[in-house]
């Protein structure tokens, strides 16, 4: 009889409510009305007066170069700068289980690998832009070693040196997800295929990784949601310069949005960003899922 | 003769190799904040401190960076309590009940959605609402707009950890004639009470990392360390220690939590 009470308790719709509310007003309301932005002409600094353009504002975003070129290198910057973190932080996960074998070593390093994760991308950008100014600790070193300086945040270079940052910050994050699924293999595995007289290469191709490949994919898609989402390490190492060299879509909107004050246009670049975004991801969601 | 292990020299020779291309520039901004700001400057670089000082972090701690540490601490807090208080009552109901139509799939989406898109394009509407409030640039304001973006994670987090716990304790529970609060209070938050920390700590240390909401939002009257930090490079000469040292001063709490919750940080990326 009192189960059935517990049975009885009615679907808890007033747990749900609060944050429903929450994400409706902060979230589901602005975007909605950023909609009904995007189909006007809004330049707030000028006038109050909103002017309707229909779909004039995405067929501009569509035809608007700079967008089209900022698109271009995010997909160098992500599609690159995750790729050569996912490698390398599985690279070191196996390294560390391979030739490190005290248990405190293991921690400890790991440990220290992770520090970049977990500072804020602002703080990790101020810190790598005194190594790389021209006049920089690297330059400096370099110089004083006899080699001529670089110019890290030269037009050619500056969007890598921000990549190799962003692999300096996010390698952690594979490193410790292929860390957790190597360690989750269950060593029998090894021990027969060792038995077998199987050799290391082998063993990597044929037990480890198809074992790491569901949370090496996953952690593809958290890596690539996070490095096109962020605009901090442009803003503050380079601030989209020199030119628009280093100009990702993230920072091209703020400026149109923020800089100047095209609020139409902005809302309309935020929406075909965002669908971009999000049909990108799901791309890459079912080639994980089918691959797995 | 004993046989050298190419392998393995030289499998630790990578790691050492990465371990310096992660920690120098970790190194340097420590021995940076030492430093007066003439000495920054210096060719060859001195790799410890010519003068070691702590005038940089006297500056720091005694004008606005101590206001911008303060304000970035009291929102974090603020908006990771109700992230993380909401995200347990949602996570409770998605976890024991059915939710059909669109409470079930409009609120996944919901949620999905937050986290797909980049915040920039959310910040645009959100500013204009906060504008037109004239909440823009409050405590308030920041508080809300973090928890409503970090609502989602603490959900996903949470709901995990429930969806591990057997239904049967609850029901036992039920039986000896606790009402649903009860249960709830006494049965089950103590059990998740790791993944209810797990869930605080990551949140904090989103909210506490974060840089674009923090400068667009607030700024002025309330500015968050993130935003301060950029504003310091302003001026003729920039005074590298004084960013150094604010850097260290904002690093601890992250590093703190790394080494408490190391064991969990695995478990929670893995899911």
């Amino acid at each position: 009889m009192l189960r059935e009470k517990s049975r009885k308790i009615k679907t808890p719709y007033y747990l749900i409510m609060p944050p429903q509310v929450l994400i409706w007003v902060v979230v589901i309301f602005p975007l909605l009305w950023a909609i009904y932005i995007s189909f006007h002409d809004w330049n707030p600094t000028i006038s109050p007066q909103r002017t309707f353009v229909g779909i004039g504002n995405y067929l501009n975003v569509l035809r608007d170069a700079r967008f089209l070129s900022a698109l271009g290198r995010m997909f160098y910057y992500s599609g690159v700068g995750v790729t050569i973190q996912l490698v390398l932080g599985t690279a070191i996960a196996l390294a560390i289980v391979e030739y490190i074998r005290s248990p405190r070593w293991r921690t400890t390093v790991l440990v220290l690998f992770l520090l970049p994760m977990m500072m804020a991308e602002a703080v990790a950008a101020q810190m790598w832009t005194l190594l790389i100014t021209d006049t920089g600790t690297i330059n400096n070193i370099l110089v004083w070693l006899g080699f001529s300086p670089v110019g890290w945040r030269a037009k050619e270079l500056a969007l890598t040196t921000i990549m190799i940052v962003d692999i300096w910050q996010w390698t952690a994050l594979p490193l410790l997800i292929a860390y957790a699924a190597r360690i989750s293999i269950p060593d029998g595995l090894y021990e027969s295929a060792r038995l077998d007289g199987a050799s290391k290469w082998l063993i990597l191709r044929k037990i480890t990784l198809p074992y790491m490949r569901v949370p090496l994919a996953i952690a593809f898609l958290l890596r690539f949601m996070d490095s096109y989402k962020f605009l901090d390490k442009v803003f503050i190492m380079t601030y989209g310069g020199p030119g628009t060299a280093t100009e990702l879509p993230t920072f091209y909107l703020y400026q149109t949005a923020f800089s100047y004050f095209k609020v139409g246009y902005g809302a309309a670049m935020s929406w075909i960003f965002g669908i971009i975004a999000v049909i990108a991801m799901f791309f890459f969601w079912r080639l994980a899922k089918r691959m797995s | 003769m004993k046989k050298v292990d190419w392998k393995r020299f030289f499998g630790i020779l990578g790691l050492v190799v990465y371990g310096i291309f992660v920690l120098f520039p970790i190194y340097w901004t420590i021995n940076t904040s030492f430093k007066e700001v003439g000495d920054v400057y210096k060719v060859p670089p001195s790799f410890i401190p010519t003068k070691f000082t702590l005038e940089a972090y006297k500056f720091i701690l005694q004008g606005t960076g101590r206001l911008a540490l303060s304000n970035s601490l009291v929102v974090a807090i603020g908006a990771t309590l109700i992230a993380v208080f909401l995200g347990t009552m949602a996570s409770y109901a998605y976890s024991r009940y059915p939710f059909t139509g669109l409470t079930n799939e409009g609120a996944q989406f919901n949620l999905l959605t937050v986290r797909m898109f980049p915040p920039i394009a959310f910040l645009l509407p959100i500013f204009w609402l906060w504008k037109t409030l004239g909440l823009l640039d409050t405590h308030f304001a920041l508080i809300v707009t973090y928890s409503a973006f970090n609502l989602p994670l603490a959900v996903w987090l949470l709901k995990g950890f429930m969806d591990s716990l057997p239904r049967s304790i609850e029901e036992a529970s039920y039986v000896d004639g606790y009402s649903f609060w009860q249960t709830a209070r006494r049965v089950v938050l103590p059990l998740i009470g790791s993944g209810l920390a797990a869930t605080v700590a990551l949140c904090w240390i989103f909210i506490w990392n974060e840089f674009i909401i923090a400068y667009l939002l607030g700024g002025t009257d309330v500015i968050l360390y993130t935003a301060y930090l950029p504003a310091l490079r302003r001026g003729m000469r920039i005074m590298w220690n004084q960013i150094a040292a604010l850097s260290v001063l904002a690093i601890i709490p992250s590093v703190i939590i790394l080494v408490l919750f190391r064991k969990y940080l695995i478990k929670i990326y893995l899911r």
